[in-house]
């Protein structure tokens, strides 16, 4: 969700864009429908890990869709991101059985050790901190997902762990 | 097989028109009539902040909300867009109703204060300008400059993000290369928050503040004055409906011609505040 | 990466050619199926996959396929949908016999295989204890948390694999479908769903045979749409009956495309549950494998295409026409609802949109009747519903009751009382847009139903339901469900958008000590307004949860304003942690668990917190067994 200055599009200045994937991906798999954009644009993502610039000129081009609506979209769906993101992406759940466990204060405790806000990445690219409304596994509250695993009962301990760990890398 | 709508047909009225109780007193609506239109047949004005004569309404900035009683219960609707199917009692300018305009014009100054129009619907409503922290001067977002756009080319402006963040935007925030420079978004805006200036041979839109698109301008090849695009004004005709803008006059030059296409445009909306202005855009305020 | 769709090699597999066919084709599976066989039923739900489950299942599989196998037949391990009871898992449950395991471990499964499956000898120490108790309950149905439910439309889940659709048709799947298509006329469908008097389980209750009467009315293409954007935080019914049932879902949309006469259905699933999708990718193509869906179902010549679409991050997607704006690639915005979406939905086509629990409940409604369904309930609110239980409750999970049931047995008997002796407070029903129940203080007891929440202030809901304890602050529940739909909401209507912010900015100023006189006053009024004024259901609800806890709780509200205290002990500005030295008994423990060395004392006498070292975490406070740390 942007509203500020879009600096995002300088990192995708090095991307190489490969249009034959990305025929696949439109043509191929969604039949060039532009009802299916959105699943589009996150099968994009998917391979680039961000929508960059030049992706959804070509994806504008070929579905027939003004490159300013395709970015209404990007902007309004919490799960796109114009901005390359780290290698590895922390989500703290927010939803109500996590916040009452304390996810909030865990979502705190990354966001000042490591100076980035939600939804923000390192400068070395290392992490992107994000947080999700409710994945569902409310008894094992709070919980935080890193690249599509959950982990129960974070507490202070394991993301220090965790971020050590990355340090190290 | 039934229809759904013969079926309401059947239980009110023979004819398709409606018998509505507007603000106590009895009148006929069309069935499918808005409230809105309904109202200006009638000389019952209800403000209007997001709605225009040449768009479709989008009921978004609330401002022309009434209530309805069509069975039991009243219901705050807005009048702009909504349909009368039924006999109905419309009742625009009760307490709850002025008290929520009055709510509406409040926060919306507070993102706008200098815009004149605004200015004059809070002192109607007696507004406590005092009470919502400023956040900025800018847009209120009604999302006529968006609307107009998409009835003209549909490939500059956007609504982009959302929640308190959503703002009228250009793809990438950069200037655009589709604009064709026809000024709709300049004219239709509201609280004249989008400008437009003509620099050097380039025509240039500018949005909270930066350049959301440069046209260039093509030069006279008699007297070397730059002049701005002609619009395809049949293509906006289909677009937004031939009844609603008059055909264009041929000995008119482009100049005029947009700016007549742009005045009716807005025409209803800044005639009810007695605005009208006669030269270039309506920046003045 | 466009995930691939598993099928179940559609080569080898006959489709079914007829009605009769299925009755075949499950005798034959009947016939197959020893029910004496044991099963080990690993639950691969949300939650125990999160902890675990996952591994446990392989563990199961690698242990049972090794050599040396003594017993008479080879016990089969499954991966199963959510048990509900998540606060114990991960769990297991092996039948017959019905024996329930939980918190197992990897770790458990070699002795699980050893001396229950092998030696038919039960392991104390993976047994059900109820809190409090040393007692063990050996069989899962007897377990009071299941016990005492009424489980209708979770009945499947915990049972089937739901990625073998012989599991699903073994127990009943898709009979409804061939029984609708060969005696009951469209109509007739739509009279026994509107005798049931089944309500829309996505919370606002609408009546389903009306919605499914309205749509079959209209004229124009006409499209089946499956809600499961399931974005309430605390909510996750859908995703569990999605992953653990998905044929009860599709069969049920395939019942309603038939009574509305469509043949389009799409199933719209929230980014956030990719399992969800997954195993719907792998359901779908399995039943048009079997001609369950899709082209000439069942030889019939009726057609029913399904097609998964995901959202992208999004509560507002939630609401119907904003759902529909999402399927056709656009923004999520809602539109004014003055047209239904039963008249012009997607494409602008009459499209009939009901939740993942409402057609869940279809199948079981055609073929026991509405009459059956109706003995559930309540004269308003017939049948059950599956509510998320969650919060500062002991037994956490899904449960499903009668609707009218009182809400204490659902907190008490099902749920199991509130832990660490804390009293209860409240029930938060309806998430973002309902109200907190202020339970028992204020109000001894309500029974659950459409009615009766809305009476009390608040909703239905889509089933979450979280139970909150005397250490909550009811001005930051607020907040934070403010803070939630102020992020959430689509933007486009100044009610919603600018007064969700102003209702953020007050209530945050409350929480941190900056309240004023008059506040209260105009989060009332601000709340009064965007319920009226906004332009979808988002915004006519957002005040809710303000205006609720304002009705309820006002004293706190004072609080935190005149007096700048948080009663609860929550907003931490506005409390302070002390030793009460007339119960303290200096034992210690809650030294050890500062985090900051902020406790100093000797054994046996009275400790005392440094106030400039305390970050009060709550450790002391939630270990204190004598409750001497008071809240300030």
């Amino acid at each position: 969700m942007s509203g500020t200055v879009c600096a995002c599009q300088e990192n995708s200045k090095e991307i190489e864009i490969d249009y034959g994937l990305l025929d696949k991906i439109i043509r191929d798999d969604y039949g060039g429908n532009r009802e299916a954009m959105i699943m589009m644009m996150q099968a994009i993502q998917q391979v680039y890990r961000f929508l960059p610039e030049a992706a959804v000129e070509y994806l504008s081009q070929v579905i027939e869709v003004p490159t300013t609506k395709i970015y209404e979209v990007a902007t309004f769906y919490a799960s796109f991101s114009l901005e390359p993101k780290g290698k590895y992406i922390l989500s703290v759940c927010t939803g109500t059985a996590c916040h009452l466990r304390g996810s909030g204060g865990l979502a705190k405790h990354i966001s000042e050790r490591l100076g980035i806000t939600p939804g923000k990445t390192t400068p070395d690219m290392k992490l992107t901190l994000e947080t999700v409304n409710c994945v569902g596994a409310c008894a094992v509250a709070p919980v935080v997902v890193i690249d599509e695993k959950c982990y129960p009962k974070a507490d202070i301990a394991m993301l220090n762990d965790f971020m050590d760990r990355l340090n190290a890398e | 097989m039934i229809t759904f709508q013969s079926v309401i047909i059947t239980r009110t009225t023979p004819m398709k028109v409606l018998s509505i109780v507007l603000n106590g007193k009895t009148v006929t609506a069309k069935m499918g009539q808005t409230i809105l239109d309904l109202a200006r047949e009638n000389d019952v004005f209800i403000p209007t902040l997001c709605d225009s004569p040449a768009l479709e309404p989008a009921a978004m900035c609330r401002l022309c909300t009434v209530q309805v009683i069509e069975g039991k219960w009243p219901k705050f609707v807005t009048a702009c867009n909504f349909p009368l199917r039924r006999d109905a009692e419309v009742v625009t300018d009760s307490p709850e109703v002025r008290q929520g305009r009055k709510l509406i014009i409040e926060l919306l100054m507070a993102r706008c204060p200098t815009s004149r129009e605004l200015q004059r619907l809070a002192i109607d409503y007696g507004c406590d300008l005092g009470r919502f922290s400023p956040l900025n001067d800018d847009c209120v977002v009604c999302g006529l400059c968006t609307r107009a756009c998409e009835a003209v080319t549909g490939r500059t402006l956007s609504l982009a993000g959302r929640g308190t963040a959503i703002h009228v935007d250009t793809a990438f925030q950069k200037a655009s290369t589709f604009c064709i420079g026809c000024g709709a978004c300049v004219q239709i805006c509201p609280v004249n928050k989008i400008t437009m200036e003509d620099v050097d041979g380039e025509r240039r839109i500018i949005l909270h503040g930066k350049i959301a698109s440069r046209v260039k301008l093509p030069q006279c090849t008699s007297c070397g004055k730059f002049f701005g695009p002609v619009i395809d004004l049949k293509q906006v005709m289909e677009r937004m409906g031939e009844h609603l803008i008059p055909p264009p006059n041929a000995t008119v030059c482009p100049d005029c011609s947009r700016r007549n296409l742009a005045i009716k445009l807005g025409k209803r909306y800044f005639e009810q505040y007695g605005v009208f202005e006669e030269e270039g855009q309506a920046d003045a305020g | 990466m466009i995930e691939a769709t598993q099928t179940a090699n559609p080569t080898e597999v006959n489709k079914i050619t007829s009605p009769d066919g299925l009755k075949l084709f499950r005798q034959e599976l009947q016939s197959r199926h020893d029910p004496n066989a044991p099963v080990v039923l690993v639950c691969s739900g949300t939650g125990c996959r999160a902890a675990g489950s996952a591994a446990v299942v392989d563990k199961f599989k690698q242990v049972l396929s090794g050599t040396g196998w003594n017993g008479k037949v080879l016990p089969l391990a499954k991966h199963t949908g959510c048990h509900g009871l998540c606060s114990r898992g991960p769990l297991v449950v092996i039948e017959p016999g019905n024996l329930f395991y939980q918190r197992v471990t990897v770790d458990d499964v070699e002795d699980i295989v050893n001396k229950t499956l092998l030696n038919n000898e039960v392991i104390k120490k993976l047994q059900y204890k109820p809190a409090n108790s040393k007692e063990v309950i050996e069989k899962a149905s007897d377990i009071p948390f299941y016990a005492k439910q009424t489980r209708l439309v979770l009945k499947n889940i915990g049972k089937v694999d739901p990625t073998d659709i012989d599991d699903s048709i073994l127990r009943g799947s898709y009979s409804a479908l061939a029984k609708v298509l060969t005696r009951m006329s469209p109509q007739d469908v739509i009279n026994e769903v509107a005798n049931s008097k089944l309500r829309g389980r996505g919370g606002a209750g609408f009546p389903t045979g009306l919605k499914w009467e309205s749509c079959a009315r209209q004229e124009g293409i006409r499209y089946v749409i499956c809600n499961a954007d399931e974005g309430d935080p605390g909510a996750f019914m859908d995703g569990a009956l999605l992953e653990g049932d998905p044929h009860s879902v599709l069969e049920g949309m395939a019942i309603c495309a038939y009574a509305v006469g469509s043949n389009r259905g799409y199933m719209y699933v929230r980014a956030e549950y990719p399992m969800a999708v997954k195993t719907l990718r792998i359901a779908i193509p399995q039943a048009e494998a079997l001609g369950l869906l899709g082209e000439n179902i069942m030889g019939t010549g009726f057609d029913f295409k399904v097609t998964i679409s995901t959202g992208a991050g999004a509560f507002v997607c939630g609401e119907s026409s904003a759902l529909m704006a999402s399927l056709e690639g656009k923004v999520g915005r809602p539109r004014p609802k003055y047209i239904r979406s039963v008249e012009k939905g997607f494409r602008d086509s009459p499209s009939n949109l009901n939740n993942v629990e409402t057609y869940a409940n279809i199948p079981d409604i055609i073929n026991n009747g509405g009459d059956w369904y109706k003995s559930y309930g309540t004269e308003r609110s017939s049948g059950t519903k599956v509510f998320a239980l969650t919060g500062n409750v002991n037994n956490i999970g899904l449960v499903e009751v009668p609707m009218g049931i009182s809400l204490m047995e659902i907190v008490n008997g099902i749920g199991g009382g509130i832990p660490n002796k804390r009293k209860l407070k409240g029930v938060q029903t309806g998430g973002p847009s309902g109200g907190c129940i202020p339970v028992p203080h204020q109000i001894p007891d309500i029974n659950v139903g459409y009615g009766k929440l809305a009476e009390v202030g608040s909703i239905m809901g889509s089933g979450g339901m979280i139970v909150m304890d005397e250490d909550t602050c009811m001005v930051e529940v607020a907040r934070y469900f403010v803070n939630f739909l102020f992020e959430e909401s689509c933007g486009q209507c100044t009610p919603c958008r600018e007064g969700l912010i102003r209702m953020l900015e007050i209530l945050t100023r409350i929480t941190q000590g900056q309240g004023r006189e008059g506040d209260v006053e105009l989060l009332e009024e601000i709340g009064k307004f965007t319920n009226n004024f906004s332009l979808c259901g988002l915004g006519t609800s957002a005040a809710n949860p303000v205006l609720s806890t304002i009705r309820y709780f006002r004293k706190e509200y004072d609080a935190h304003i005149r007096d700048k205290k948080c009663p609860a002990g929550v907003c931490k500005p506005l409390f302070h942690y002390d030793i009460d030295p007339e119960t303290c008994t200096g034992c210690g423990l809650c030294k050890s668990k500062c985090p900051v060395k902020a406790i100093t004392g000797e054994k046996k006498k009275t400790h005392v917190i440094d106030q400039s070292l305390c970050i009060k975490c709550m450790e002391c406070y939630k270990s204190c067994k004598f409750r001497s740390v008071k809240i300030m």
